[in-house]
């Protein structure tokens, strides 16, 4: 894009709205911070009980405003929504940051959670950097000192060169203190943190054209073009004459340009790193926490010599055997035999047999792919027991904390494949639902990557309903579920290097903030697993129905026949035998309709071990369902989404003909 | 709300306002985590109902 052209796009696109506070001549202090670190307890503390709670201009986000009185005088105090950096992602985070430059304020009091000054002091060094007259309030302090942490305040505030005050907003400890910096503080001055020679380079040439005194430094605003932050650029298009704007941003891109990895990928080490250095001269922590159980753990989970045997133990404990076994087996059986052919099929059929005289209306209800005999004996009998058990593993991953410390373990092995554990997102939560997952690709760096992983997902990664079916199709069948993991890996990693290589662009960078590993509680995995079930089952109960209603039109009209006959000479190619054509011809519809399709078929069966294996491959390498179709289409475009499903349908008899043959001519048999 | 990947705290009805994007308009019924694109179904009437009741309880005491 040129640069003229994304100056123009982004055209009041900031959060450029006068602020509408309750008067302009009271002096404003500013509350910042992340959430629950006590900002709106010690706002409180400020102000007193009068408080206005009003929506910022053109946005629903709430501002709180009260008026705080001092020997000085009268200020106006407000409490700003949560903010974790100056580089804003949420609408909060405008807002606060829209606050930041906008208000001049008389000081801006960060409040920080004193026992996690590790994860918040990286703001402070970002405000102090921004030239805001800041004050640094280690909130919680009294919490902070119960668990060992050691603070020197003093020393902080010399490094800093900015006031910092222990408080406890709770008591109001360190309160008065805090208000008697406020009318002597004055705008930070101190550079703090050296982004590495290559950035600052940028920084300063950037900085040479800016004009001065906008509310923030000229390098925080060069650092926010660097990192084409929204807000940067809608203040680049309407703060400075378009000859030097275009200068600034030709200066960025030939910056970004020269980086290996992003900018925001550079400030956040750097910031990190002259975090960890302040606090090794100025605050101790407990050894407990430095070397804590928790800690080793969460390392080693991300080393691939204890992460990866962890992980294989996972997915054995948590998919095969309490998902597989216990969820697609017992459950599933009771369901199935128990259930449904000893109390519900038999009662609703005779019913239906004395209320509807006519067989071919009997068949919608009750027939072989009827309403009550397919549609919701699939979904209530195989797969709510399936997700039911799936989502309680992993909804304790979840809860775990594990998830995050996955993602920075296949790093290194997705960037093979042209991607990054950032892909592990996506990846994921494709597990649940293929087609949420698509969306999500947008959350990708480079439309490589969401191109790679658009194919992966469509390709190979099973939802959560057609893993549970699988995995019961194959239980007592290790070496048939092994070959079908197998072939699904090759296939993955075939499939992504060679689109790695095929599609132009660089490699994106990857890293985030690890969230604490917990021990997972009963409630949360109760709540996550019955919200995504009834999430699960609104979404796929209307479907199953509908799709026995289809099935009865096109028996009705001899449509579904003509669609099995068809696709029986397909089946019959990748060794299966006819009666496979309406598994796949529900596979169509959708890829755990189809599974579920198989299910009947192995009960009855119609199918060896080698002809189950291949049919699951190959219903697996299904393009997953229509609606997965539509989304593909929406975020790759027609033409991309009609060569990725077409390449789809390909390899999906393809793989299937290649695993029959394989194992055919190894004389395996499974 | 907490998103359950990456720890961030957010507005659930701020995250809404994210789905004016998207193909589905919010139909999915799912909250999305503005930072890292995480994605957590809407919590159920009767989860919510309790949570209501355990809050207002709390406030009594």
């Amino acid at each position: 894009m040129s640069v003229t052209r994304l100056l123009t796009k982004m055209a009041g696109s900031g959060c450029h709205v006068e602020d509408a506070g309750p008067g302009p001549t009271l002096p404003k202090v500013l509350v910042v911070g992340s959430p629950n670190v006590g900002k709106s307890l010690l706002f409180n503390r400020l102000t007193g009980r009068y408080v206005t709670v009003s929506n910022y201009p053109g946005t629903t986000v709430d501002v709180s405003r009260g008026v705080l009185k001092t020997a000085d005088g009268r200020y106006e105090v407000v409490d700003t929504p949560g903010m974790y950096s100056l580089a804003p992602i949420t609408d909060e985070e405008r807002v606060s940051f829209s606050l930041l430059v906008q208000q001049e304020a008389r000081a801006v009091i960060h409040v920080i959670d004193a026992k996690n000054i590790q994860r918040m002091l990286g703001l402070s060094l970002q405000l102090a950097e921004a030239g805001l007259p800041l004050i640094v309030a280690l909130n919680m302090a009294d919490e902070a000192r119960g668990l060992g942490v050691r603070i020197d305040a003093a020393k902080l505030q010399e490094t800093l060169g900015v006031p910092v005050v222990e408080t406890v907003a709770t008591t109001g400890r360190g309160i008065p203190e805090l208000i008697g910096q406020i009318s002597a503080v004055r705008p930070a001055t101190r550079v703090l943190t050296n982004y590495g020679a290559a950035l600052e380079e940028a920084v300063v040439s950037i900085v040479e054209i800016l004009p001065g005194g906008n509310g923030i430094s000229a390098r925080t605003r060069a650092l926010l073009l660097l990192q084409e932050e929204e807000e940067g650029l809608a203040w680049l298009r309407q703060n400075v004459e378009l000859a030097k704007a275009e200068r600034v941003l030709r200066l960025a891109g030939r910056a970004r340009c020269a980086l290996r990895h992003s900018v925001h990928y550079y400030a956040a080490i750097a910031l990190k790193a002259r975090v960890e250095k302040i606090l090794a001269d100025c605050a101790t922590f407990p050894v407990a926490r430095a070397n804590g159980v928790r800690e080793r753990l969460s390392r080693m989970l991300m080393r691939p010599v204890i992460g990866v045997p962890v992980l294989l133990a996972v997915l054995y404990a948590g998919l095969y055997k309490f998902v597989g076994s216990f969820g697609a087996g017992v459950l599933v059986d009771f369901l199935q035999e128990t259930v449904f052919s000893g109390y519900i099929t038999p009662p609703v059929t005779r019913f239906v047999e004395a209320v509807i005289p006519w067989p071919m209306l009997q068949e919608l209800f009750v027939g072989e792919y009827g309403i009550v005999t397919l549609g919701i004996r699939y979904a209530v009998a195989i797969i709510l027991p399936i997700v039911s058990t799936f989502f309680i593993a992993f909804s304790i991953l979840e809860d775990s904390g594990y998830l995050p410390r996955m993602a920075m373990l296949i790093d290194r092995a997705f960037k093979k494949i042209g991607l990054t554990g950032r892909a592990v997102i996506p990846m994921v939560l494709g597990f649940g639902c293929d087609t949420m997952a698509t969306m999500v690709t947008r959350t990708l760096e480079t439309r490589r990557e969401k191109i790679i992983l658009t194919l992966l997902l469509a390709l190979t990664i099973p939802c959560s309903a057609q893993i549970g079916v699988i995995l019961g199709l194959l239980q007592g069948r290790p070496a048939a579920l092994l070959t079908w993991a197998g072939f699904m890996v090759v296939v993955f990693v075939a499939a992504g290097g060679l689109l790695s290589r095929v599609l132009p662009g660089e490699g994106p960078s990857f890293y985030m903030e690890l969230p604490p590993l917990r021990v997972p509680s009963f409630g949360n995995v109760a709540i996550k697993t019955y919200t995504r079930v009834v999430w699960y089952f609104k979404e796929v109960f209307p479907l199953f129905i509908l799709a026995s209603l289809f099935i009865w039109v096109g028996r009705f009209t001899g449509l579904f026949d003509l669609l099995i006959k068809g696709m029986t000479p397909l089946v019959n190619w990748i060794g299966l035998p006819d009666q496979a054509s309406t598994a796949f011809l529900f596979g169509f519809f959708r890829r755990d309709y189809g599974a579920a399709g198989l299910y009947d078929l192995q009960k009855s069966g119609a199918l060896n071990g080698n002809q189950l294996t291949v049919a699951v491959i190959t219903i697996t390498l299904f393009l997953p369902c229509v609606a997965q179709f539509l989304i593909m289409k929406k975020e790759r475009g027609m033409k991309m989404t009609l060569l990725m499903s077409g390449a789809i349908f390909v390899l999906a008899f393809s793989g299937g003909f290649a695993a029959n043959t394989l194992l055919n001519l190894l004389g395996i048999t499974l | 709300m907490k998103c359950a990947f990456c720890g961030m705290e957010f507005d659930e009805m701020a995250a809404r306002r994210l789905c004016s994007s998207c193909a589905l308009f919010g139909g999915c019924r799912m909250v999305k985590c503005p930072r890292c694109g995480y994605e957590t179904p809407e919590e159920p009437g009767l989860i919510k109902w309790i949570r209501k009741r355990v809050r207002k309880k709390e406030g009594q005491r």
